[in-house]
């Protein structure tokens, strides 16, 4: 078995809070430079795969491999040293600290290597110009779409093997969504390797090369965009409800 | 005057242990209720060092390197097992009281329960400055505690490490998810927290004498100065702890010498009455007193784009 293909490989995962398992048996993987999306309804446990691989939540069975390394009995901070980093749901940025700020915490990792660090800040300042401009500012004092870019650009200063982005068209004004899936379409011209979840089924399409469908924490679907007709397309709205 | 000098001087130490309770209270969301043992143990260190006849000096820094170890074992032995068990539980409350109620009771089994007097430092001198005499000791006592409550202040909002810290305390689990120990965060400001009670300790120790009871009384005015002040904010408790000094020095002055006893809780009832944040915290009543008026932010040429 050859893991080193994968970015990501995720075999029989069973995770939930508490006593309560949120997600019975995922296996999925992404190849390297692959953007895959994980789609479903509410409450089918997407966030919850997408924690258990940053470490967030303990699961209880399967396994996770990140770029060839077993994660599985990981923390968190030491799966953010270069192996994943994640734009969480509805963003969390710091809200004490300005824009800037949120950048270099998400660069932590290089911050004994300035020259690295200057020039992932200055890809994130190229792909989003307003984060430039609002680089002094509190976090919070942005607005909704630019926040999102913050986010998307913290996880980006991280410069991680695998991007984790959860529902990051959440709560945006129509035309934020754009810019937003333009970016993505952009980290995945750099050749990222992407897991994105998310509800809006347009979006995944234009963005993943290959989606999953997920409902009641199990896999219910997996197919490649391109296969997707309105046939297919109309079934997976079915299942999103 | 006398009573103003008398009262800053007294609130610095509660100050100086109520910002030990809210660093750790900041980073963490526990509170160290073995704070006021701290400063006990400092007191008690210094004194049965210098009764071996070792320098002052020396004996005051083995003592706050003592309470500064001891805050950090206590986050090891009271505190992690408690929340890797549930992050979310209060147990905490119970364990750090615990070893509040262990570290008095070795105290005296090592040292008795009987006062023992304090090397006196500074006390002696006084000097009379704006109408009232003041000693060099209350003097070093306010600049110390003034000089730590802006030291922190600017490490917190200055440095990229207090940054960081303020990521943490913020949403510690997106702080970790971009590779923050928070881990180390929390052992770094529970021996800081015994450093600060420690440093009350060295100050108070020349006025209160050395007993093994000591961390009690001060461990509970440091909390009502806390709260006082405002919990979220290291700089905040400790403007708490001089108003808390100030009003009990004059409770103390003009009700009855007794007075000093209750009329602490009677301050901390109204405070939270008045202002549930803590007065010094934003939105508190003093802020939006003396708010300066909101200069409008010039808006940026983009921002009318988007």
């Amino acid at each position: 078995m050859n893991e080193h293909t994968y970015t990501l490989e995720i075999r029989s995962l069973r995770a939930g809070y508490g006593r309560y398992d949120v997600v019975h048996d995922v296996s999925l993987h992404a190849f390297a430079g692959e953007s895959v999306g994980l789609l479903g309804p509410n409450g089918a446990g997407k966030t919850t795969v997408l924690r258990s691989i940053m470490g967030l939540v303990r699961h209880r069975r399967g396994q996770i491999w990140i770029a060839g390394s077993d994660v599985s009995r990981l923390p968190a901070h030491r799966i953010a040293k270069g192996l994943a980093a994640m734009v969480p749901e509805g963003r969390r940025l710091f809200p004490n600290l300005s824009v800037e700020d949120n950048l270099r915490v998400g660069g932590l990792r290089h911050r004994g290597d300035p020259v690295r660090f200057h020039s992932l800040l200055g890809e994130v300042f190229d792909l989003f110009p307003a984060v430039e401009l609002h680089r002094k500012r509190p976090a919070t004092t942005l607005s909704g779409g630019e926040q999102q870019m913050v986010a998307i650009g913290r996880m980006m200063m991280n410069d991680p093997a695998l991007m984790l982005l959860d529902e990051p068209s959440l709560g945006l004004a129509p035309l934020a969504v754009q810019s937003m899936s333009k970016a993505l379409l952009s980290l995945k011209e750099r050749g990222r390797s992407i897991l994105l979840v998310e509800q809006r089924v347009d979006l995944a399409l234009q963005v993943c090369d290959r989606i999953y469908v997920l409902s009641d924490g199990a896999l219910v679907d997996e197919k490649l965009t391109s296969e997707v007709d309105d046939e297919g397309r109309s079934l997976i709205d079915a299942y999103l409800g | 005057m006398q009573i103003l000098y008398t009262g800053l001087s007294m609130g610095a130490i509660y100050g100086l242990v109520a910002m030990a309770y809210a660093v750790v209270f900041y980073v963490t969301r526990v509170i160290n209720f073995a704070t006021g043992e701290l400063l006990m143990l400092s007191v008690m260190v210094t004194t049965g060092l210098v009764q071996a006849h070792l320098p002052v000096g020396v004996a005051v820094l083995v003592a706050l390197a003592s309470s500064t170890a001891t805050g950090a074992v206590i986050y090891f032995l009271a505190v992690r097992p408690v929340l890797n068990f549930d992050r979310f539980s209060f147990a905490w409350l119970v364990s750090t009281l615990g070893v509040g109620i262990l570290l008095e009771s070795m105290a005296g089994l090592i040292w008795g329960t009987t006062a023992l007097g304090f090397p006196s430092m500074l006390y002696g001198r006084s000097v009379r400055f704006l109408g009232g005499s003041i000693t060099w000791q209350q003097i070093m006592t306010i600049i110390v505690a003034v000089v730590l409550a802006a030291g922190i202040e600017l490490f917190r909002t200055r440095t990229f490490a207090g940054k960081l810290g303020m990521a943490v305390s913020s949403d510690p689990e997106t702080a970790s998810a971009m590779g923050v120990s928070t881990a180390r965060y929390a052992v770094f400001v529970f021996a800081l927290g015994g450093l600060l009670a420690g440093t009350a300790g060295v100050l108070v120790g020349p006025i209160s004498f050395a007993n093994p009871y000591l961390g009690e009384t001060y461990g509970i005015y440091g909390f009502v100065a806390l709260m006082i002040g405002g919990i979220e904010n290291p700089a905040a408790s400790m403007a708490g702890g001089l108003v808390l000094g100030v009003l009990v020095t004059l409770a103390g002055t003009y009700i009855n010498t007794l007075a000093s006893d209750w009329f602490p809780f009677v301050v901390v009832a109204l405070a939270l009455l008045i202002t549930p944040n803590g007065i010094f915290m934003s939105g508190g009543a003093l802020r939006k007193a003396f708010a300066r008026k909101t200069v409008p932010r010039p808006r940026l040429p983009a921002e009318q784009a988007l």
